[in-house]
């Protein structure tokens, strides 16, 4: 990394996390060494969910093309697998992941400790239990059918108390910061903090609990996937990527108007999202659906401007070995595609062709694994090495990371989103029988198996890292602790390290 | 933006509108819809599927059959047809009446075409269409709008026959089978859990009693899904099944099975009851009942119209196209009025 | 690990006008959108249906209402409640027979099951309090003739016969109205 140079704030007021003192960096570093433990299971808890996913994941894919693999089992039917790959991808990856940087990010601009370390880490713990239970009981035939709810019933409570572990504590953080004034990364934290428990215990409650009649079903559900895809990971996504990118590039956010702007369009706008123009339900609701959703396009403008802006041409010289940097650039990149898919599929005209096909999972994963996951990537990339004082054990492998992340999205959302409108462009006319448009999209199908192989190699590359991070961390821990214990046994000649 | 309390409120205000919008307001509109009569019947709809089937929707969904099929047709819009049921006594005024509403006709056509509706129906006491019926489709326009057919009848009428509107949904979807009309809330007020789906991996589903009704083809599809459609994608579920020895005599319920998938001699395979209970789901899957707000014509069940003075129940077997040749019987009106 | 930079502050431009400009063109684009396509809020319609009218002008054609028809859509519809008799059902329901709201006018008697009826209302002398749901709102114009014909033509009721034009002015009339009517706002009408 090249040496730090001072950086020219635009806002007036001074930077009070300054370089050159001493006292303010020991101060970060506690700070740091306060969410070392929380961070480290919550990262390494989500790498693990995601090398599991991306084996579930791998297995529904080959299914396509090859309807008789694994066919004999039932727990590793399509049907059973594929949930088991999503639901693993949402709660066990996406959201630990979200919630590790989140509470990162809020202490470190809040400049305070992370409260209770050992209770969130505690949350992390039940948080795992929960999905491992879900998970088995999704193979086991216990789906809820619902989509992004497909965890069982019996497994909401352990993530509703490890949620709340989490989430109480990094709330209690965001309000005991040092530091009064909000940077723009914690608005967007602190609301998704909320976020996430409203809709999850409305959905719970009106789906599973109490469950409400007929269509009314999906309509939350939809209701709930679409604000846990695009609002909350949007919400969570976007805060690492408004402290990351100017944090990496050494610049100042260009800008706080256009951050807020976005903030509240996704907030407002963005949670309407959801029902597609397919559905059995009155003509209204699809209609306002779609207006919000085209309504998110000045948010998607007003997040590239930012961060154009701030990043743009002419960025810091050796951007290129940054890599954190590079992963988060892919994923705003990413972001606005997804979004831009988003909106599109949402218009009538577009939507009468790609309702009901591959259009939509292709966004789905564009958004989910191409802008949160890289950008989350990136941020563990970065926080861990400083969290622990250590680099990663193997720089290469977070370079094949990256280039089997980013060509592994791209050959499995491209190939997806052409089988769509293919699909959806030939299914118009009822002169093609169905089986011929099956086989028509099974060439992109392979392709997209493909890219799945590569995202699945990537992510044992990721988990590999961590772990090999975690491995050396904590034996020179240990070592140092021993010998600060046994220091007085050896006498001035005693070894230091 | 400084205030943590202000950003809590913003949150929990567009999380507010969001969930007044999208919850509260559809469950209060549909959250408690109720069976409504079919119009032109006075039989309500839906009827909550028998307990079979209510099982075969939990290993419909526990095996994720949504994942792949979808239970919800689209339609693209409605558009009016002209039937013709009866041809009248004057026929002069019927046919100047039939070159009014159809200009492209030519008068030897229209006198041909109104002559051979006018033989009388192959004796039978088969209801559904016979290919031996020699008569032409009564089928005289299609693709009008509601004012223009409603005056088309009038003519007609005026002249002495008797023609009626038929209402006719279309789109894609049921062009291409898959319904007679789009999916409503009304269709899914039995169900739990609801089983829309997302994708087209497989066909729609939601009229699938109406075009395979019959379970030994469903077994055998859950079985080897390829036995019966050639290249498809899904994949077989023998874990459905049991293959057990065959005791003192095979069981009915056994799979007849070509060579290559039969079992070694003295076994049988036998469906479990999960895959009796998916089948009995599957068998009861159809939405084509006419509603208020998808509204279309049924052609009533031929001459039992005329037999009593109830109101012709709407035929729902694959019968009804009003276009098949010969399906409409001059007896009754393909609309859904009672026999006067 | 070499030292890290300061905390990221944030500029303070405002929002680039053409991105305010795009949003109001975006919202009043979605606005007509809105009130082409979405029925407004109804909950009987759907796509591709765009308004009440729309659905109305498809619903198939009855050949007219009979009493036989009539008759088998009053016991599937409001004789659960007022019975088969048309002698109501104490505290469900009030009677047919012999009461002035069915053998009055029809104007009167038509608005009843489109909107429902709540509220205090003196039938045959005893006074009534439950609310009746529109029952009548999801009916086509012939089949709400044809009932309401049946309701004031049975149980020696004598009275002439509702139209389906009959029934079709006063929905317009009434609009997409969803508050049940009570007996004094029905008694003003003519």
């Amino acid at each position: 990394m090249n040496p730090t140079a001072s950086c020219q704030p635009f806002d007036l007021r001074p930077s009070t996390f300054g370089l050159q003192d001493s006292a303010n960096e020991a101060a970060a570093a506690s700070l740091d060494a306060s969410c070392r433990l929380p961070l480290l299971v919550l990262f390494m808890s989500a790498a693990a969910w995601l090398v599991i996913t991306s084996g579930f994941a791998l297995i529904a894919s080959i299914k396509f093309h090859s309807p008789a693999f694994l066919a004999g089992r039932a727990w590793l039917t399509y049907g059973r697998v594929h949930p088991a790959a999503s639901s693993a991808f949402l709660y066990g990856f996406c959201l630990q992941s979200g919630l590790a940087v989140s509470l990162w990010l809020l202490a470190r601009l809040g400049r305070t400790k992370l409260a209770q370390r050992w209770l969130v880490t505690l949350g992390a713990m039940f948080w795992n239990l929960g999905v491992t239970v879900g998970v088995w009981g999704v193979l086991a035939g216990d789906r809820t059918g619902f989509e992004a709810l497909e965890l069982p019933g019996y497994a909401t409570p352990m993530i509703f108390v490890g949620y709340l572990l989490i989430g109480v504590w990094g709330a209690l953080t965001f309000h005991q910061r040092r530091e009064r004034r909000l940077y723009v990364s914690q608005w967007f934290l602190f609301a998704a903090l909320f976020w996430f428990p409203w809709i999850y215990s409305t959905a719970q409650l009106l789906l599973l609990t109490f469950p409400v009649r007929g269509v009314m079903q999906s309509v939350i559900a939809w209701w709930y996937a679409d604000n846990l895809r695009f609002v909350w990971l949007w919400l969570a996504g976007l805060g690492a990527v408004f402290y990351l990118v100017p944090k990496l590039t050494r610049r100042d956010l260009q800008n706080r108007n256009l951050a807020l702007f976005a903030f509240w369009i996704i907030l407002l706008f963005g949670s309407w999202g959801g029902i597609p123009n397919s559905a059995p339900v009155p003509a209204w609701m699809p209609a306002l659906s779609a207006v919000g959703t085209v309504l998110t396009t000045v948010a998607l403008l007003a997040v590239g401007l930012s961060v154009w802006k701030t990043a743009g041409p002419g960025g810091p010289a050796g951007a290129r070995e940054n890599l954190p940097l590079r992963f988060v650039r892919f994923g705003v990149l990413t972001f606005l595609v997804a979004g831009f898919m988003r909106v599109l599929g949402s218009i009538p005209p577009v939507s009468n062709v790609t309702d009901l096909t591959w259009f939509g999972p292709a966004t789905d994963q564009l958004d989910a694994y191409g802008f949160f996951a890289m950008v989350n990537f990136g941020a563990a990339y970065w926080i861990l090495p400083h969290l622990m004082g250590l680099e990663f054990p193997w720089p290469r492998l977070v370079r094949a990371h990256f280039w089997l992340a980013s060509l592994g999205i791209v050959l499995l959302a491209a190939p997806l989103a052409i089988a769509g409108v293919l699909e959806g462009l030939k299914l118009r006319s009822p002169d093609n029988a169905f089986m011929e448009v099956v086989k028509t999209t099974l060439p992109c199908l392979r392709v997209s198996t493909v890219g799945d192989l590569f995202m699945a190699l990537g992510h044992v590359a990721f988990l590999a890292n961590l772990a090999g991070l975690a491995a050396r961390f904590y034996p020179v821990r240990a070592a140092s602790l021993f010998s600060s214990l046994t220091l007085d046994l050896y006498k001035p000649a005693g070894a230091k390290p | 933006m400084n205030y943590g309390p202000l950003l809590f409120l913003a949150a929990f205000f567009a999380l507010a509108t969001s969930w007044f919008g999208f919850v509260l307001t559809p469950q209060a509109q549909i959250g408690q819809l109720q069976p409504a009569n079919m119009l032109g019947a006075p039989t309500l709809y839906p009827q909550a599927r028998p307990g079979l089937a209510r099982q075969g929707l939990e290993v419909y969904r526990a095996n994720g059959c949504a994942d792949c099929h979808t239970q919800q047709v689209r339609q693209s819009g409605t558009v009016c047809d002209v039937v013709l049921s009866d041809t009248g006594t004057n026929l002069p005024a019927v046919i100047t009446a039939l070159l009014k509403v159809k200009p492209g006709l030519s008068e030897p056509a229209a006198r041909q075409w109104l002559e051979a509706l006018r033989q009388p129906p192959p004796p039978t006491l088969d209801p559904r269409p016979s290919t031996l019926d020699p008569r032409p489709s009564s089928l005289l326009l299609q693709g009008l709008k509601p004012a223009e057919a409603d005056a088309a009848v009038k003519v007609l009428n005026g002249a002495g026959a008797k023609a009626a509107v038929s209402i006719v949904p279309v789109g894609p979807d049921l062009a291409r089978g898959w319904g007679k009309r789009r999916n409503v809330a009304r269709d899914f007020i039995f169900d739990y859990p609801l089983a829309l789906g997302s994708q087209r991996i497989g066909p729609d589903l939601a009229n699938l009693s109406a075009r395979q009704p019959d379970a030994g083809w469903h077994l055998r599809h859950l079985y080897a899904p390829r036995l019966e459609v050639k290249g498809s994608a899904m994949p077989p579920y023998r874990f459905l099944f049991e293959k057990r020895k065959i005791e003192r005599r095979p069981s009915p319920d056994a799979m007849v099975l070509p060579r290559d998938l039969a079992p070694p001699p003295g076994y049988e395979i036998v469906p479990k009851p999960e895959a009796g209970a998916l089948v009995a789901y599957l068998l009861s899957l159809r939405a084509d009942a006419p509603l208020f707000e998808a509204p279309l014509t049924v052609a009533p069940v031929p001459g039992a119209a005329g037999a009593t003075n109830a109101p012709a129940a709407p035929d729902l077997t694959a019968a009804n196209a009003p276009a098949a040749p010969g399906a409409t019987s001059t007896n009754a009106a393909p609309t859904n009025a009672p026999a006067k | 690990m070499p030292p890290e930079t300061a905390e990221p502050g944030a500029g303070q431009m405002p929002v680039p006008v053409w991105l305010m400009v795009l949003f109001f063109v975006l919202l009043y684009a979605g606005m007509v959108f809105f009130d082409r396509y979405s029925g407004w809020f109804d909950a009987q319609i759907y796509m591709p249906y765009a308004s009440q009218a729309d659905v109305q002008a498809f619903q198939p054609r009855g050949g007219g209402p009979s009493a036989e028809r009539g008759r088998a859509v009053y016991e599937n519809i409001c004789g659960l409640c007022h019975n088969s008799d048309g002698k109501g059902k104490p505290s469900q329901a009030p009677p047919f027979v012999g009461s002035d709201w069915v053998t009055g006018s029809p104007n009167r008697m038509i608005r009843i099951p489109l909107s429902g009826l709540s509220g205090p209302v003196q039938v045959n002398g005893t006074e009534w309090n439950l609310s009746m749901p529109a029952m009548g709102a999801a009916l086509p114009d012939d089949d709400l003739a044809g009932v309401l014909t049946y309701i004031r033509q049975s149980w020696g009721n004598k009275a002439s016969a509702v139209t389906p034009e009959q029934v079709k002015a006063v929905r317009a009339e009434i609009g997409a109205r969803s508050q049940p009517w009570t007996a004094e706002q029905l008694k003003a009408v003519p």
